[in-house]
C-alpha cells in the first residue's frame, strides 16, 4: 500500500509533522511517499522530508501557477498524485499553520471520491487485509477506533505533534519533480486562489485588561 | 425569511454546552437580522421521550423549529461518512445562509466537507459579533460579522455575512448557554435519513477521550507551568460548572476553543491558543480560589 502525505510548502508546518507520526504506524507494511505542490525546489519542507528518512519518495509537484491555487484546485492537484500513485491513504495535517481554515483535506477527499475522517491520532493494518485500516479518531468524546477501507483520506488531530527521531538513512535521497502536464492537468484551467473572506483586523493588544482576584471571581460567576 | 441552521451534538445522553451556545449565538444573529433558526439533532434511534427531552432544551436555548434524524446509521461517531449525507439534505432542502457546528471538534469533522459540497464558506473557531449602524436608534439596522484567528494567531479575518453571496459553515468557539429564554417547545420535523451510499464504517473499540473536556470548555483559566498541584486542586473545586484550568504548558492546550480566557501571571503570547474576551489576573490561583469562595459565601472572612 501507499501512504501520501500531503506537506505544505514553505515550512513543514504542525500537520506535516503529525501525518508523518500518523503515516510511520505504517512501516513495514506501506510505502510513504511525501507530496508537496508547490514552493521552490529547496524549500524547507522537501528539505525535511528528504532529512526525516520517512519517505521512500519525496516528489515536488512544480509549475508556477501553483503559486497562486485555490483550495480546491490544489486538492485537485493532489487527489490526481494520489490516483497516479494508486495510494491508498491520503494524509494530511489538520490545517495550514497560516490561515488554518482547514478545507484542503476536503478537497482531496472530494477529487477522490474516497471518504474523510479527520482528527486521526492512530493508524494500524487491519488484520490481514492490506485494503483495510483500523484508524482511531478523536469523536463526540471518545476516540473511537473503526475498521475502515481504503482508498481514504485522513487529517491529523490538532494536538498529535510529537518530536521523534528520523530513521537511519533508508529513504529518498533526492527529490523528484512532477509537472501538471505529466499529471494530465492543464496550467490554464487551474482557478485562481481568490481573496480570503474577511477584513483582516490586527489582534487586540497582547496587554488585556488586568483584574483584581474578587473582580475575577464576579467574572467568571455563572449568570443566573 | 432566512434560515440558520445550528447542529447538536449530544454526549453521554446530553446536548453540550457549546451546542446551546451555538443556538444561542443563532437566535442572536435572528433577533437582529430575522430569520428563522433550526436546531438540528442527527443520532441513533431515540424514543419520543428523548426527542421531546432534547427539543425542549434546543427550544428553550433559541431554536423556532428543530429537526430530527434518528437512525442506526446514526448511532456511532459522528463522521462526514454517516453524518454528512443528512447534513447535505437539509442544506439542499433549506438553503441556510449559515451553519453553526458547536466546539468540541463535531465541526472540523463535518465542516470542511459540507462547505466543499455546498460551495460555502468556512469559517473555524468563530466568533459573532452584532455591531449596531447608528447607535443613537433602538432599531437601527445592524451588521452581522463572524469573525476569526488565522491559524499564525497573528490577526483576525472580520467577515461581514451581509456581503457574502453565498452560505457560511462556520465552528464557533466553545462558550456558555445565553441568557435567551425561548418557547419551551418548538415544532420537531423528522428528517429520514438518506439511503447510505456505502456500508457504514464498523466501530471495533470506544473509550472516553480523556482529552475532550478542554474542547467544550467556553472559560479557560490558564495558570503557570509549575504550579502547585494542590493549589490547583483548589482552584479546580472552586472554579464554577464549565470552566477549566489549565497550565500554560498543558499538552492539551492546543484543543481548546474557548470564547473568554483568564490568564494568572501566564504570557498570552506564548499560548497556542486566542480568545474573543481575555483578562488578566494580578493574583495566584490560590487568592483567585479564595475569591471565588468569598463570592460564593459573601459573609466567609479573608482567610490569612
Amino acid at each position: 500500500m501507499i501512504v501520501l502525505v500531503c506537506l505544505e510548502p514553505p515550512q513543514p508546518g504542525r500537520g506535516a509533522r503529525a501525518a508523518e507520526i500518523l503515516a510511520r504506524k505504517l512501516a513495514g507494511v506501506a510505502e510513504s511517499v511525501a507530496v508537496c505542490v508547490g514552493g521552490p525546489l529547496d524549500s524547507p519542507s522537501l528539505t525535511w522530508a528528504i532529512d526525516r528518512h520517512s519517505f521512500r519518495r519525496v516528489i515536488h509537484v512544480d509549475d508556477a501557477p501553483l503559486e497562486k491555487t485555490d483550495f480546491m484546485t490544489l486538492g485537485a492537484i493532489l487527489a490526481e498524485v494520489a490516483r497516479r500513485l494508486g495510494a491508498g491513504v491520503v494524509i494530511t495535517g489538520e490545517h495550514s499553520d497560516r490561515e488554518g481554515q482547514g478545507l484542503v483535506p476536503a478537497a482531496i477527499a472530494h477529487h477522490l471520491h474516497a471518504p474523510l475522517i479527520a482528527r486521526v491520532c492512530e493508524l494500524r493494518r487491519s488484520g490481514a487485509d492490506p485494503d483495510r485500516l483500523e484508524i482511531t479518531t478523536r469523536a463526540g468524546g471518545k476516540l473511537c477506533t473503526l475498521d475502515v477501507a481504503t482508498p481514504i483520506v485522513l487529517s491529523t488531530e490538532p494536538a498529535s505533534y510529537e518530536e521523534i527521531v528520523p530513521l537511519a538513512a533508508t529513504g529518498a535521497s533526492a527529490v523528484e519533480t512532477l509537472t501538471l502536464p505529466q499529471l494530465g492537468l492543464d496550467a490554464d484551467r487551474l482557478v485562481p486562489r481568490p481573496e480570503l473572506l474577511g477584513t483582516p483586523v490586527a489582534a487586540p493588544s497582547e496587554r488585556p485588561a488586568t483584574m483584581t482576584p474578587e473582580e475575577a471571581a464576579r467574572f467568571l460567576r455563572p449568570r443566573q | 425569511m432566512a434560515s440558520i441552521v445550528a447542529y447538536i451534538e449530544v454526549r453521554e445522553g446530553a446536548i453540550t454546552a457549546a451546542s446551546l451556545f451555538a443556538i444561542g449565538e443563532s437566535r442572536r444573529i435572528a433577533q437582529a437580522a430575522g430569520a428563522t433558526v433550526y436546531g438540528l439533532l442527527a443520532l441513533g434511534p431515540l424514543s419520543h421521550v428523548q426527542i421531546d427531552h432534547f427539543a425542549e432544551q434546543v427550544s428553550a436555548a433559541g431554536a423556532d423549529r428543530i429537526l430530527c434524524s434518528s437512525d442506526e446509521s446514526l448511532a456511532g461517531p459522528v463522521l462526514d461518512i454517516t453524518h454528512g449525507p443528512i447534513l447535505a439534505q437539509i442544506t439542499d432542502h433549506l438553503r441556510p445562509v449559515l451553519l453553526f457546528f458547536p466546539a468540541g471538534g463535531v465541526g472540523s469533522e463535518l465542516g470542511p466537507p459540507l462547505a466543499v459540497r455546498i460551495g460555502a464558506a468556512y469559517v473555524p473557531t468563530a466568533s459573532v459579533e452584532i455591531h449596531s449602524l447608528d447607535s443613537g436608534q433602538a432599531s437601527s439596522p445592524q451588521r452581522i460579522f463572524v469573525t476569526r484567528w488565522r491559524s499564525a494567531r497573528d490577526t483576525i479575518r472580520r467577515i461581514d455575512l451581509g456581503d457574502l453571496e453565498r452560505p457560511v459553515v462556520a465552528v464557533l468557539a466553545a462558550g456558555d448557554k445565553s441568557d435567551f429564554a425561548g418557547e419551551s417547545y418548538a415544532e420537531v420535523e423528522m428528517i429520514p435519513y438518506p439511503t447510505p451510499k456505502r456500508p457504514a464504517e464498523r466501530v471495533l473499540r470506544s473509550e472516553v477521550d480523556s482529552a475532550a473536556e478542554v474542547e467544550l470548555c467556553g472559560t479557560l483559566v490558564c495558570v503557570p507551568a509549575g504550579t502547585d498541584a494542590a493549589e490547583l486542586g483548589t482552584l479546580r473545586a472552586a472554579l464554577p460548572h464549565g470552566v477549566c484550568v489549565r497550565t500554560e504548558d498543558a499538552c492539551d492546550l492546543g484543543r481548546a476553543s474557548p470564547q473568554r480566557l483568564i490568564l494568572l501571571s501566564v504570557d498570552q503570547a506564548r499560548l497556542p491558543i486566542r480568545a474573543a474576551v481575555v483578562r488578566e489576573v494580578a493574583g495566584t490561583a490560590a487568592e483567585l480560589a479564595e475569591a471565588l469562595h468569598r463570592s460564593a459565601s459573601p459573609d466567609r472572612e479573608p482567610s490569612t
